[in-house]
């Protein structure tokens, strides 16, 4: 699988009428063949980032090019990209058949060719014997993979995705999930998926962009977004974060909530003010003596899979835990946490100067703990 | 609260019966054999043997006819062409005014457009006749056709029309295979008020009309004028049964209109 590069966005920038920016100065650019996932909340641009891509809106400055093309004057129905809508957007005066048809007619591709490819793209989704079914007669899961088999049909290089997942139930979601990624690995095709669960992201992507308010917080593949954060809001809007004010004395030691720890992170000024991010699945319920931290419960909700259980130290912080075990309301516990739980954010750091301080530590060969 | 409710019944009861009866009078009359409007003597067909003889008269009734198909095809063309005008104006406020003007032609009185019409053509120096009648009927009929269209292009949504642009259809493709498919209905719906707006005319027909040119309602009106006939009663029960059709005809249009979508514009 070739890896060159299949859409770049140079500088784009996007705003409707006078408003403020709805993207601001965005750029990135996405390799052919990989899964990749924009992830934020709703309003922050994810949408126009689709649709700039496909040519339904277009960039009030910059630059964007598929496949190292200038596509800012080529429109939609000319560009080798197709959508699969937030609300599907089957035409409901079609069939099936016709629905996945509708593509090729227009291409005015032979009879014969229509039939072959859209029973081939009807299969790929599993749905070869609703041909002739009307769009209202499908359920929901159905009607999604109409809407996929109506993209794929026309063997596009970019698949966009707009969070086609989110009018399901959580069951066959996540099947879905799974139908997807296997999907897009039987086709090779570039996959942008858009979500706002963060859960869905990391469990899918190859790579994920994380997005605020127009722009690109971080951008990395799934374990490193969720263990490396940059700021603040990616730490919170990814997964569940305990997330409190410190200070880095040196290398490897950070201070917080009055006490020193070691750390695996270093490239920080003496006594730099910092944000620390520890995960609730890292903190470990021990003793009151052997812990780290001297916590006393405040409340225990049981989630299925683990308790979640929220107190306050010392000095007033909430802490969340995730913990197979049962703790007791209003007991004071211990948390302890291995230095690698532990991670140091610098305060209003871009992603550039995140990614330069983890390469410089790692042109030191240093282990840093990843 | 119950005798209330039982008033309010009786009231509208009592409307119809005034509304039809002397509908169903002179439809009864149209049957009878004495050839007055009272003492009925028998029954008889004569009155639609007569009306079927009277080849003027068939005539006339051609003449209504191809006014309604014509100026109710034309209007639905305008029509739809009119709403989607409107539908892609995206200011709410220049969207809302057209509508209004729209409006404001559906609801001012007949005789006010017909004498404007009158007025128009004779200045213009249109003959009056077939063409100035069929003009004016286009006229009238066209904002129906928007008022029945519209509803269905909102209710559409733009991401169809997106889904379409993506999937590589041309902007003709997007009208022709989306738009038009999907607004169907309303636009069968626009034609039939169309026609029954038409046929059933007269206001605005009697104003424009002229070189011996009659549509059935204004010719009715002069053979009621000139004095009884029942063949007047016999056309009069044709016409209403008629337009009772059409107003059946378009129930079942609307009522499909409103089933869920995609049952209703079967391929
Ligand atoms: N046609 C438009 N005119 C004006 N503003 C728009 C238009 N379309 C989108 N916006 C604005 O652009 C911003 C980003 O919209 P976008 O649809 O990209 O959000 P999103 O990230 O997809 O959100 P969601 O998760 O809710 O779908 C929003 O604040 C929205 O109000
Ligand atoms: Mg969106």
């Amino acid at each position: 699988m070739s890896t060159s590069t299949i859409i770049r966005f140079e500088n784009v920038t996007k705003q409707y009428d006078n408003d403020a920016a709805v993207l601001d100065n965005v750029s990135f650019e996405m390799e052919r063949g990989k899964f990749y996932t924009l992830l934020g909340p709703s309003g922050c641009g994810k949408t126009t980032i689709l649709r700039l891509i496909s040519g339904l809106v277009e960039a009030s400055h910059g630059k964007i090019y598929i496949n190292d093309k200038l596509v800012n004057d080529v429109p939609a129905n000319k560009r080798q990209v197709n959508t699969v809508f937030q609300d599907y957007a089957l035409f409901p005066h079609l069939n099936v058949f016709e629905n996945v048809a509708f593509g090729l007619r227009v291409k005015k591709l032979k009879n014969a060719d229509i039939q072959k490819k859209v029973q081939e793209a009807l299969r790929f989704v599993n749905l070869e014997a609703y041909e002739n079914r009307e769009i209202s007669e499908m359920s929901g899961g159905q009607r999604q993979r109409v809407a996929i088999a109506r993209a794929i049909v026309n063997e596009p290089e970019v698949l966009l995705l707009d969070e086609p997942l989110s009018a399901l139930d959580l069951k066959l979601r996540t099947e879905m999930q799974y139908e997807l990624r296997e999907l897009q690995r039987r086709l090779g095709i570039t996959f942008v998926f858009v979500t706002h669960d963060q859960e869905e992201a990391l469990a899918m992507s190859d790579e994920i962009f994380v997005i605020n308010k127009g722009k690109i917080q971080q951008r990395g593949v799934p374990t490193d977004i969720y263990d490396e954060p940059i700021n603040r809001f990616v730490a919170d809007f990814i997964g569940e974060s305990n997330i409190i004010q410190g200070k880095m004395l040196r290398d490897f030691v950070v201070q917080f909530d009055g006490k020193e720890f070691e750390c695996v992170d270093q490239g920080f000024n003496p006594n730099e003010s910092v944000e620390v991010v520890i995960r609730p699945e890292d903190l470990e319920i021990t003793t009151k003596e052997k812990g780290h931290l001297k916590v006393k419960v405040d409340s225990q909700l049981f989630r299925g899979v683990h308790y979640e259980i929220c107190g306050y130290d010392e000095n007033g912080n909430e802490w969340i835990v995730h913990s197979t075990k049962k703790a007791v309301v209003g007991e004071e516990i211990g948390l302890y946490f291995e230095p690698e739980a532990i991670h140091v954010m610098r305060l209003g750091e871009t992603e550039e100067e995140f990614d330069a301080r983890l390469e410089a530590y790692d042109d030191q060969g240093v282990e840093n703990g990843n | 609260m119950k005798k209330k409710f039982k008033l309010s019944n009786l009231y509208l009861v009592v409307i119809f019966i005034i509304l039809y009866v002397p509908i169903f009078y002179l439809m009864f009359y149209s049957f009878n054999s004495g050839g007055k409007m009272y003492d009925f003597e028998g029954f008889t067909l004569d009155w639609y043997k007569e009306l079927f003889q009277d080849s003027r008269l068939l005539i006339i009734v051609l003449n209504t006819i191809i006014i309604a198909l014509l100026s109710a095809g034309i209007s639905t063309v305008l029509g739809i062409s009119g709403a989607i005008a409107i539908w892609y104006v995206r200011k709410v406020y220049a969207k809302n005014f057209l509508l209004s003007l729209n409006n404001v032609l559906i609801v001012s009185p007949d005789v006010i457009i017909g004498a404007s019409f009158l007025i128009l053509f004779t200045f213009v120096g249109i003959k009056l006749g077939f063409t100035s009648v069929l003009l004016s009927h286009i006229a009238f009929n066209v904002p129906i056709v928007v008022l029945m269209v519209l509803p269905k292009l909102q209710e559409m949504g733009a991401s169809l029309i997106d889904a379409a642009r993506d999937l590589g259809a041309s902007r003709w493709d997007v009208l022709s295979k989306v738009v038009l498919p999907y607004i169907t209905p309303g636009i069968f719906a626009g034609f039939f008020m169309a026609l029954t707006y038409s046929l059933d005319d007269f206001a605005v027909t009697f104003f424009v009309t002229g070189n011996g040119f009659t549509t059935l309602s204004v010719e009715i009106y002069s053979l009621a004028r000139r004095g009884i006939s029942l063949n007047i009663n016999a056309l009069s029960t044709l016409l209403f049964v008629f337009t009772l059709l059409l107003v059946v005809g378009y129930y079942f249009i609307t009522k499909r209109n409103a089933r869920p979508i995609g049952l209703g514009a079967r391929k």
